[in-house]
């Protein structure tokens, strides 16, 4: 706002503003120190009245911030979103996916290898087997596959 | 410029950062419960409104365009929510408001700065909410005629104006020892 400062235009600012010229808007700020400068004795009353209630003011305490109440602001602040987590959020460490992974891998190897396994070939080799230890002239109730080989 | 550095932290607070969220509510939050005090006169309420106030803020981050001062609109909510609770308590208590008469000081009383100091806050309390209002937004927190004129949503005329009836009725109870109409 620029208006032509005047007498009364100071007079106001002193009045709305306080007696404090870093207070007065600034747009107008310079003209009025200007004019204040030029006439001083003709707005020392108006500056008196307006400092003694501008003390007044300023005596004011301003009032504590209860931690509790910053607390409780902070706690209601947005959290971050879930894509925002670490890389591993949501799960305890990263050997935990690992070691399941190795588990099943164990478990398979470990069952190809120990484990009995039937088929229809089976039955076809136990009696080829049969007839070749018989034509041999061995009873096969005495040999199994594994003694062949 | 805290303009820039609101928008930086405003951005990070929305996406959840701890230390962004924690340096608006450290920068912010005293301003806010000093204009909620003068305006209510009274700590526990003035503390719910600061903490509705910040709830506001952090629903609206998200979507959060920086057409006013962070500032700017935390105070005007703040201001808003203290306007909703003063209306309530005049349609509740009525007849309890303060006689003006009751604490009328005149230059004569021999107070001490406690005494001075709620006889002022008192003073400041009873004045119509806008002029209370425009005070504590200028005199009391050093707003500037344009931040508090774009708070309170109101012309730098209009601003001026209530300050200057509220400082007139100040300057006759605290200092005149009579009462202004």
């Amino acid at each position: 706002m620029t208006r032509r400062m005047t007498d009364d235009r100071l007079l106001d600012i002193i009045e709305i503003w306080g007696a404090e010229a870093h207070g007065w808007p600034e747009a107008e700020r310079a003209a009025a120190e200007a004019l204040l400068a030029e006439k001083p004795g003709r707005f020392a009353p108006a500056l008196a009245a307006a400092r003694e209630l501008d003390l007044m003011l300023g005596a004011l305490p301003e009032p504590d911030m209860p931690r509790a109440l910053t607390d409780a602001i902070i706690a209601a602040a947005p959290k971050p979103a879930r894509g925002l987590l670490p890389r591993w959020g949501g799960m305890k460490a990263p050997w935990v996916p690992a070691s399941g992974f190795a588990a099943a891998a164990f478990g398979l190897f470990m069952g190809l290898t120990i484990a009995p396994v039937a088929s229809a070939d089976d039955e076809v080799n136990a009696e080829v087997q049969e007839l070749v230890i018989s034509a041999l002239g061995f009873e096969p109730a005495n040999y199994t596959l594994e003694e062949m080989e | 410029m805290a303009f820039t550095s609101d928008l930086d932290q405003i951005t990070r607070a929305a996406a959840g950062d701890a230390a962004a969220v924690r340096a608006l509510v450290n920068r912010y939050s005293p301003g806010v419960l000093a204009l909620a005090t003068r305006m209510l006169g009274e700590t526990a309420e003035a503390e719910d409104v600061t903490q509705e106030t910040f709830i506001r803020a952090w629903k609206a981050l998200p979507g959060w365009e920086p057409r006013a001062k962070f500032s700017t609109w935390l105070h005007r909510v703040a201001l808003n929510l203290c306007y909703d609770r003063l209306r309530k308590r005049r349609e509740v208590l009525p007849d309890e408001l303060p006689d003006r008469a009751d604490v009328a000081l005149g230059p004569q009383d021999a107070l001490d700065q406690a005494q001075r100091v709620k006889a002022v806050e008192a003073a400041i309390a009873r004045l119509p909410e806008r002029q209370s209002a425009a005070l504590t937004l200028c005199a009391l927190q050093g707003h500037s005629q344009a931040e508090a004129a774009d708070i309170m949503e109101i012309s730098v005329e209009a601003l001026e104006s209530l300050l200057a009836r509220a400082r007139r009725t100040l300057r006759g109870e605290l200092l005149d020892g009579r009462k202004v109409s």
